[in-house]
């Protein structure tokens, strides 16, 4: 089973490769590949998480890859996978997998479009996998390339605008990052471990100092925001979540799904895998700091998305408010909150991705997206009377992003706000103003489309068809079940959570 | 004595191959002239002699390190590799040339005795070991680019750049020279190996003029290398000139006069001492500077030329970083920079070039929607663009990483962070040029005639390596790092 995780890492390569050599013109061929390389690499994911041992607390033996790079620099080939990244892992492959036939109508350059899908999907994986810095930081930065070109090339009508501030605004927080990283190498000796994160973990540099144009620094402290930077942009937390909303609503639908399903995930992950376990005094002493933060993206995200407009951008907003409660969940450092934090990562994955998928398939037939229109009349109204199925979906997805109970937003909030509570109990009672907000501002905005007469514009508009239903399917599946039932998720990621937990605990 | 002539003959062989080879493109030039514009001879006489050069280079890195001609010279793995670097450079400026409008067709073979001119002033510069060797190889090197600079002689910026570099050149090697004297009334020498023990000696009031002459010395090689504040001139000469001669300008001089810049530094100043201190911080606040205004200038360029100007001023800030660490392993970033450089920056004029003589402008305009039009050339573009703004997994980021991880190893966090911002400016006029070529819409369907089948396979063969030396860059790191600096 060694080679699995190179299976994942490279299929989609594999896939790209196939597609790059079918000629021009085959547009069905094209799709058809790239359908079934998701299809399988998904397959591989489950596959993971089949053999995955959940009683082992850090990487799963079974699964190391390691091999030499660079070796005058110590840089490996290095990787593995744990309790955490695993779920996203396996949302990874499950989103990419949908998006395919999310993008079936995509008419423009379809084959640049697919090529970049995969390698975007073989990035992200390698992000998740890699344990080793330098090849961590490769992943981290090639991902901007299709991202980039996705927007760029098959966004909306500001495209050009938003991915340059996408790419300036990710490239400005990883490059400092970068710095961070060479700077722990020689804090580690330039060793043979110097670029291995695992064991850089445990707290190994809160004695160091720096010296910056001749005032001291704690190099732990630091480099514990250097890190964070590059990570807050990329959750993003407020103040650096300014790029989202452009991001979001120029980029295309399965683009959008892949962004906040995923890509937001791997700032989360980041703290997980890297500022906390390398620098846990920092991150316990700035615990108030990364929990206000998420607090104010909690309630500035919700009043944001309750100003809009547009329906994209009001969930480009509410994935700043759900991203919060991540945040809040990391900065309890408790076994509860941190449990409910990388549930709510998985989470806010199926259920947001919901949410774009069918704002894409809403889009397909309005070509707008106004909620109300600029001059003040109503984009929609009476969706619900002309497009029942939809409507269904739309509310599983709805109610799931609100967090009611039974659905599976409710258990990762629930077990945030209990994480929580005992250490800051003011944020965790301001949270909840928060979670009122995303109430209200996803009902006010499905009374305003569903509700009502139906509109002139709407009754041309078809219900969903066999295509569309069956990738919104496996996610409401998955918010229903993991609404229920979330022990599968939560029981492959409590020993590697609670090693994390026990480190956090002495600091 | 004859020994000595014997041996200094015998490592000076590359340099000797290429005066050879002048002389006799000068020969075959004067008896070629009758038959047409046809050129293609010279070039592969040319391409023969320097292919001849880069073998001759290859045999002499595993030489041990000599001095010749009365330690007029040193020859060692440095010196070399910084040769490889320039005669690779001027052997893609030739190829680029043949294939350019921009050079007059009866000029090309001028064109390709000068540079090849150039090259030999740039080779004395790169294993210079005393002052006067450095002088002469500055001069031959700035006489010729002078000439090169003008070579469209009917378009009045080629005459305007030309008059700017040649009045910047005289000026800023008249202070130099003037620095050399005073080095020399104080110490007694111009030896670099003669000189480097005795400034450790000197003390008191000759201490600040000892300073000041370094001073002066800098301004001739920070003129070379166009850093800050003496890169006034390097935009309005690389937009003057023809292509051909701004890619060999973007190369050749540079790095030659980064390689003098290197030696000088490490001889003189790797020893602490209180001039050692404040050559240091003279390098710190130039790298910051050069790298700050090349790059932030850049920005609002609309000449693609002039942005690659700007830009290579923001590189060469970069290498300078390099140098200020004043180790081995700041010498091997720098040598891996170079490398990387080379390939990136010939590309780059490159496909400029191609467009340039398509549409007779330089302007950001003729890049527009060029995935449309010419997908292959776009993409190529694109890449060594990502690769200039240091995106993995490309050269540029390789040599990015090798240079903020000297400056981080020794703890100038400062200059790393300085370094960092800079690279996001850089990118940020990389990617609108990018947004230009793939996002907008051409303005007619038309497409790019392109390249000629030669030409092609030439520029895919310089834009592989950007690709491969950002993931297989072990064999090249250890090459530049066996690159000892020879001190005797």
């Amino acid at each position: 089973m060694n080679g699995l995780l190179n299976w994942i890492l490279w299929s989609p390569i594999v896939g790209l490769i196939a597609l790059l050599v079918i000629p021009k013109g085959n547009d069905n061929a094209i799709r058809w590949t790239a359908l079934v390389s998701t299809a399988f690499t998904f397959i591989l994911t489950l596959v993971l998480y089949a053999k995955f041992d959940q009683s082992i607390p850090g990487m799963q033996p079974d699964f190391l890859v390691k091999m030499p790079w660079i070796e005058q620099f110590h840089i490996f080939y290095s990787l593995g996978i744990d309790g955490i990244s695993l779920p996203m892992t396996i949302l990874n492959g499950l989103l990419f997998f949908l998006c395919v036939p999310a993008s079936w109508t995509v008419e423009k350059n379809i084959k640049g479009y697919f090529a970049l899908i995969l390698m975007l999907q073989s990035t992200v994986f390698g992000v998740f996998f890699s344990l080793d810095f330098f090849l961590f930081y490769v992943y981290w930065e090639v991902m901007l390339i299709p991202m980039f070109f996705l927007i760029g090339v098959w966004g909306g009508e500001n495209r050009e605008y938003a991915a340059v501030k996408f790419f300036l605004y990710t490239f400005f927080g990883s490059i400092v990052m970068l710095v961070g990283i060479i700077a722990l190498y020689y804090a580690t000796g330039k060793g043979v471990d110097s670029f291995n994160i695992l064991a850089m973990h445990g707290g190994k540099f809160s004695d160091l100092q720096v010296n910056i144009f001749g005032h001291d620094f704690s190099f732990e402290k630091l480099f514990f925001w250097a890190m964070f930077l590059g990570f807050a942009i990329k959750v993003p937390v407020f103040p650096f979540h300014t790029w989202l909303p452009h991001a979001h609503v120029q980029a295309p639908t399965a683009v959008s799904v892949i962004l906040a399903g995923v890509l937001l995930k791997m700032g989360t992950y980041g703290f997980l895998r890297f500022s906390f376990p390398i620098f846990p005094a920092a991150s316990v002493e700035y615990s108030g700091i990364i929990g206000t933060l998420g607090l104010i993206s909690v309630i500035y995200g919700a009043l944001c998305a309750m100003a809009q407009d547009d329906i994209k951008k009001l969930i480009a907003y509410s994935s700043v408010s759900h991203m919060g409660f991540v945040m809040m969940g990391l900065s309890a450092m408790t076994t509860t909150g941190m449990n409910g934090a990388v549930l709510q990562m998985f989470n806010h994955g199926t259920s947001t991705a919901m949410m774009f998928l069918l704002i894409g398939v809403l889009y397909e037939r309005s070509h707008h997206r106004w909620i109300v229109r600029p001059d003040g009349s109503k984009g929609f109204g009476g969706l619900y009377t002309q497009m029942p199925k939809y409507s269904i979906i739309f509310i599983i997805g709805m109610f799931a992003s609100m967090g009611l109970p039974g659905l599976s937003g409710f258990i990762s909030e629930a077990l945030i706000f209990l994480g929580i509570y005992a250490k800051f109990t003011t944020m965790t009672v301001l949270a909840l103003i928060g979670l009122l907000l995303g109430a209200a501002y996803l009902l006010w905005a499905f009374k305003r489309m569903f509700f009502g007469e139906v509109a002139e514009s709407v009754k041309e508009y078809d219900d969903m068809n066999l295509r569309e239903v069956a990738y919104m399917l496996p996610l409401c599946a998955a918010v229903i079940v993991f609404g229920i039932f979330p022990a599968p998720i939560l029981n492959i990621m409590k020993a590697s959570v609670g090693q994390l937990v026990d480190l956090l605990a002495k600091y | 004595m004859l020994d000595i002539l014997k041996i200094s003959v015998q490592m000076y062989l590359p340099e000797l191959i290429c005066v050879g080879l002048m002389c006799l493109l000068l020969v075959a030039e004067a008896m070629h002239k009758d038959e047409g514009t046809d050129r293609s001879k010279i070039y592969i006489l040319a391409t023969a002699g320097l292919l001849a050069t880069a073998c001759a280079l290859m045999m002499n890195l595993h030489i041990k390190p000599t001095l010749g001609f009365y330690n007029a010279v040193v020859i060692d793995q440095f010196s070399t590799l910084i040769k490889l670097i320039l005669v690779f450079g001027t052997l893609g400026s030739l190829w680029l040339s043949k294939s350019s409008n921009d050079i007059y067709s009866d000029l090309k073979s001028e064109f390709v005795v000068l540079a090849i001119g150039t090259l030999i002033g740039g080779m004395l510069l790169a294993s210079a070991n005393n002052m006067l060797t450095v002088y002469l190889g500055i001069e031959i090197l700035s006489i010729l680019s002078y000439v090169m600079t003008s070579l469209k002689r009917e378009d009045s910026t080629s005459t305007e750049a030309g008059m700017k570099y040649a009045l910047y050149g005289g000026l800023t090697a008249g202070i130099m020279l003037f620095g050399m004297s005073h080095i020399y009334g104080l110490l007694g020498s111009i030896q670099f190996t003669e000189l480097a023990p005795k400034i450790a000696s000197v003390q008191g009031t000759d201490l600040v003029f000892l300073m000041a002459a370094f001073l002066l010395f800098f301004a001739g090689l920070g003129y070379k290398i166009s850093a800050f504040p003496f890169h006034m001139w390097s935009p309005d000469v690389y937009q003057g000139a023809p292509i051909p001669v701004t890619a060999f300008f973007a190369i050749v001089p540079k790095m030659a006069g980064i390689a003098v810049l290197i030696r000088f530094s490490n001889l003189f100043f790797s020893v602490s001492s209180p001039l050692s201190t404040v050559w240091i911080g003279l390098l710190h606040i130039v790298a910051a500077l050069t790298m700050t205004v090349g790059n932030v200038t850049a920005i609002g360029q609309d000449s693609v030329k002039r942005l690659l100007a700007f830009s290579s001023i923001g590189h060469v800030g970069m290498m300078i970083l390099g140098i200020v660490v004043l180790d081995e392993v700041g010498t091997r970033a720098i040598l891996y920079y170079g490398m990387a450089y080379l390939f990136m920056t010939l590309v780059a004029f490159w496909i400029t070039s191609v467009l340039n003589d398509t549409y007779g402008t330089d302007s950001q305009a003729i890049f527009r929607g060029l995935i449309h039009r010419h997908p292959s050339m776009a993409i190529m573009m694109t890449v060594v663009l990502f690769s200039l703004a240091g995106m993995p997994p490309f050269s540029g980021f390789v040599a990015k990483f090798n240079i903020l991880s000297v400056v981080i190893e020794k703890k100038y966090y400062g200059l790393a962070f300085i370094a960092a911002i800079n690279s996001v400016i850089g990118l940020y006029y990389y990617m609108k040029l990018i947004k230009e070529m793939v996002f907008s819409k051409p303005e007619s369907t038309e497409m790019v005639p392109g390249f000629t089948d030669g030409t092609r396979v030439l520029v895919v063969a310089l834009t592989l390596p950007v690709l491969f030396m950002g993931i297989f860059w072990e064999g090249l790191m250890s090459l530049s790092g066996g690159a000892k600096l020879f001190i005797q």
